[in-house]
């Protein structure tokens, strides 16, 4: 089946852009991340400032869809920056792309908020070290938005 | 104003007023130990300030971990340290053989003076292979993980609900995100919070 193109620019071209952002470990690991080994980019690791981000590569976009869920990405490739704000505590990490994901389209329409603030969507999932800036590990998903530094 | 890494860099340097006026100032829980300040690292870099790997030994109030890339960490606990597994727990919840990351300050001597550790957690994704009583079978990734259902401890998240204690709205085939604790050298894991986007 061909993928669903949209005619608009991609919504991070536009500006920073919001979303729900989770953390996933990379890189040598234990337990049940033991497998996980070192993501699309093969330099994940959970103790780096890194990311993983839906469109980095035609495969990688087949997989997370995110216009599945009416969300256009830019592609970014292995090592560029973002920047991710928690809309709960305004702290910000900057981190470089290591794999591809999250799986944004098995997730499509969930929303987390903060009080009042929401996001909707799976944009982006940060190592243990990056997400523990910026939010308590035992948090495991929060309302971020999105951004170039 | 003094920050909260430099009461904590207070507390292991052995200024006990550091430890006193950390507690004055409130937890020094994961939550609330993020408006610290602390030098930004380069993205793409490992972070000094973090760790992950397993407990080797537990002495005085020190944590002895072998890291999975086989680099050694020394974890200091404070008094305002903040512990989890599958919750907040005491220091002397933390057993040889657990999981963990932590995050802190990484004093001059190379030890990680710990705002939070995170013992044995876990946060996986899967598909819902089967639901048994007080279990959900998760696919991750081709490996077959047990999640129990822990009463007063397990939560589903249904989108944007509330927490909720009924896991039952979950279903076989769905996709899910299970945040818990692992059952150290199984396959199993406690359940803190599923995520289910439905």
């Amino acid at each position: 089946m061909a993928r669903s193109q949209s005619a608009d620019p991609p919504r991070d071209l536009l500006g920073p852009v919001q979303g729900e952002v989770s953390w996933f470990c990379c890189g040598s690991a234990w337990g049940p991340c033991s497998s996980a080994g070192h993501g699309a980019c093969g330099t994940c690791n959970s103790g780096s400032m890194q990311h993983a981000w839906p469109n980095t590569s035609d495969a990688c976009l087949s997989i997370t869809r995110p216009d599945s869920c009416g969300v256009s990405l830019s592609r970014r490739t292995c090592g560029f920056t973002h920047r991710t704000t928690a809309l709960c505590t305004g702290t910000s990490v900057v981190t470089s792309i290591a794999d591809c994901g999250p799986q944004t389209d098995l997730f499509c329409g969930e929303r987390s908020c903060c009080g009042a603030t929401c996001a909707s969507n799976r944009l982006l999932d940060l190592t243990p070290a990056a997400f523990s800036k910026i939010a308590s590990l035992s948090a495991g998903l929060r309302p971020a938005e999105i951004s170039v530094p | 104003m003094t920050s909260r890494r430099q009461l904590l860099k207070s507390a292991v340097l052995g200024g006990g007023a550091g430890v006193l006026a950390a507690t004055a100032m409130g937890s020094l829980g994961p939550e609330a130990a993020f408006g610290a300040a602390a030098p930004d690292i380069v993205p793409g870099a490992p972070d000094p300030n973090f760790a992950e790997g397993r407990i080797r030994s537990v002495k005085d109030n020190t944590l002895f971990v072998l890291g999975s890339n086989m680099v050694f960490h020394r974890i200091r606990v404070v008094d305002g340290t903040s512990l989890w597994k599958l919750g907040p727990v005491a220091f002397d919840q933390a057993r040889p053989g657990d999981g963990l990351y932590a995050r802190g300050v990484r004093m001059p001597d190379g030890v990680l003076a710990a705002e939070s550790v995170w013992l044995n957690i876990v946060n996986i994704k899967g598909h819902v292979r089967n639901i048994t009583s007080e279990r959900l079978h998760l696919d991750h990734n081709g490996q077959e993980i047990v999640c129990h259902q822990v009463p007063g401890k397990s939560v589903a998240v249904y989108s944007d609900a509330p927490p909720s204690a009924d896991l039952s709205l979950l279903r076989v085939g769905q996709h899910v995100q299970v945040l818990g604790a692992w059952r150290p050298d199984t396959n199993q894991v406690d359940i803190a919070t599923v995520f289910s986007p439905h």
